[in-house]
């Protein structure tokens, strides 16, 4: 059964998978939808949407045309065809991005590099965890070259990081550079969480040791509760 | 009489439905608060659990295929859901029967599903059947198609499976556990309803050419009868999200 789309309860309509559109003439298709036989279906379940193009650049775009030979017509046609897309009833999931700010969990640790877990995006928690290091010429920006990773981010710690690039195949590289990244949240050896008292060093509240983080610098509340 | 009247002279079954009539079909969605998808399904006495993991990153690396995801099925069926309990396996294997529907799951799945749009990821598919009264794997497909569309997975069309058979010389739509017992073919059809076309179709048994044509154009319609259910029920749970934002 053919369905046809009203322009003006494009908003309401609710359409499933494999619920036949429209004519592939008549639309660009777009996300949540594809293309079989000359019909555009739906892929998802979701709410039709039909985007207008840009009525200005319509315009100019008939302009032009009124200069030119058949063979624009075409592209005419094309030019003025709206797009079609169906939005999933839930919100999409979050991926990471390069510039990122990310809250990771240090995994493993070697010489040169920090294996963590990208547990959220900004504010948002992921369902999944994504792969991404730390390596040991992004940990800081001054003294790269005396940049010890053992004194930096140990297993089991909680990190701010920014995502500065792709990768490889399998983790994301990010970068805690930045005053404002690294270390937000450890726990000794004898297992108390510590405070930052410097931006390299952490101290237990309960047994008084000294250990090195790359600490990131927090709000003024809490410099001043160390105080 | 000592043989079992499957089907009376009034036309009746023995459970009060014609020929070609379905059981009654529940559906619940969303269910599972861990799963990105997750529907419960319940057709007559048949009763199961589908949930849907995924599109999520690949656990074993040497499946991963770089230009599309794969999908998992595992099937399983509890202890307590014939009349016998069944004794549950340790391996994670399972029996044959189980094995044969986890593949046709699979499979069903594998052509319907925009794979391509998932490189190197997985879509697991999870069934768990909770009460069994004939129609499983019928039951199973349109449970997971559920699943599915809950999770928003990229799909080309619901796949609605049915079961046929053939008793006494007359087609039977939605066999019960009394009649897939009677020894008449079980036929299982699963189609696309509305692009047209069928998904997987398996029979057991002997059966003449035209006696299979009518089952299977009964096949057809009852899978159409399914999809008509099932597309009001995911419509309507998608109002009743509308309504809670």
């Amino acid at each position: 059964m053919e369905k046809t789309i009203d322009n003006n309860d494009s908003q309401d309509i609710v359409v499933t998978p494999g619920q036949r559109l429209s004519k592939a003439v008549d639309y660009i298709s777009l996300d949540g939808t594809y293309v079989h036989k000359g019909y555009i279906y739906s892929s998802v379940l979701g709410f039709q949407h039909i985007v207008k193009r840009n009525l200005q650049e319509t315009k100019e775009n008939k302009d032009e045309n009124n200069n030119n030979n058949s063979s624009s017509e075409e592209s005419n046609i094309k030019d003025e065809r709206d797009f079609i897309t169906v939005s999933k009833e839930k919100d999409p999931g979050v991926v990471p991005e390069i510039g990122s700010i990310v809250t990771v969990q240090v995994l493993r640790t070697n010489p040169r590099l920090a294996s963590v877990a990208i547990l959220c995006v900004g504010t948002k928690a992921l369902k999944e965890t994504f792969n991404g290091i730390i390596r040991i010429q992004d940990v800081r920006a001054t003294e790269i070259d005396k940049v010890e990773i053992y004194k930096s981010f140990r297993p089991g710690d909680i990190v701010l990081a920014q995502i500065i690039s792709l990768g490889d195949s399998r983790s994301y590289y990010l970068s805690t550079a930045k005053n404002e990244l690294g270390v937000v949240f450890a726990q000794s050896v004898a297992g108390g969480t510590m405070i930052p008292i410097s931006w390299n060093m952490m101290q237990c509240p309960i047994t008084k040791t000294k250990e090195f983080r790359k600490v990131a610098k927090m709000d003024n509340s809490i410099e001043t509760e160390q105080e | 009489m000592s043989k079992l009247s499957y089907i009376s002279p009034e036309g009746l079954r023995v459970d009060g439905r014609r020929p070609n009539e379905i059981r009654r079909i529940n559906v619940k969605m969303n269910i599972l608060g861990r799963a990105d998808g997750s529907a419960y399904y319940e057709q007559g006495n048949t009763k199961i659990i589908a949930a849907v993991y995924g599109p999520r990153e690949i656990v074993h690396n040497t499946k991963a295929m770089f230009d599309r995801a794969i999908v998992n099925c595992e099937f399983s069926v509890s202890s307590f859901s014939t009349t016998e309990r069944k004794q549950q396996f340790k391996t994670s294997r399972g029996d044959r029967q189980t094995t044969e529907a986890s593949n046709l799951i699979k499979q069903a799945f594998e052509s319907t599903i925009h794979t391509h749009l998932y490189p190197r990821s997985q879509i697991d598919i999870y069934i768990q059947v909770l009460q069994s009264d004939g129609g499983l794997k019928a039951a199973a497909i349109n449970a997971a198609t559920l699943a599915l569309i809950d999770a928003g997975v990229s799909m080309k069309d619901f796949v609605c499976a049915c079961s046929t058979s053939c008793i006494d010389g007359i087609p039977v739509l939605d066999l019960n556990h009394i009649e897939e017992r009677s020894g008449g073919p079980d036929c299982l059809l699963s189609i696309q309803p509305q692009l047209g076309g069928v998904i997987s179709l398996n029979m057991d048994s002997k059966v003449s050419q035209d006696l299979f044509e009518s089952v299977l154009e009964l096949g057809t319609q009852g899978c159409q009868k399914i999809f008509d259910i099932l597309s009001l029920e995911v419509k309507k749970y998608s109002s009743e999200l509308l309504k809670n934002k």
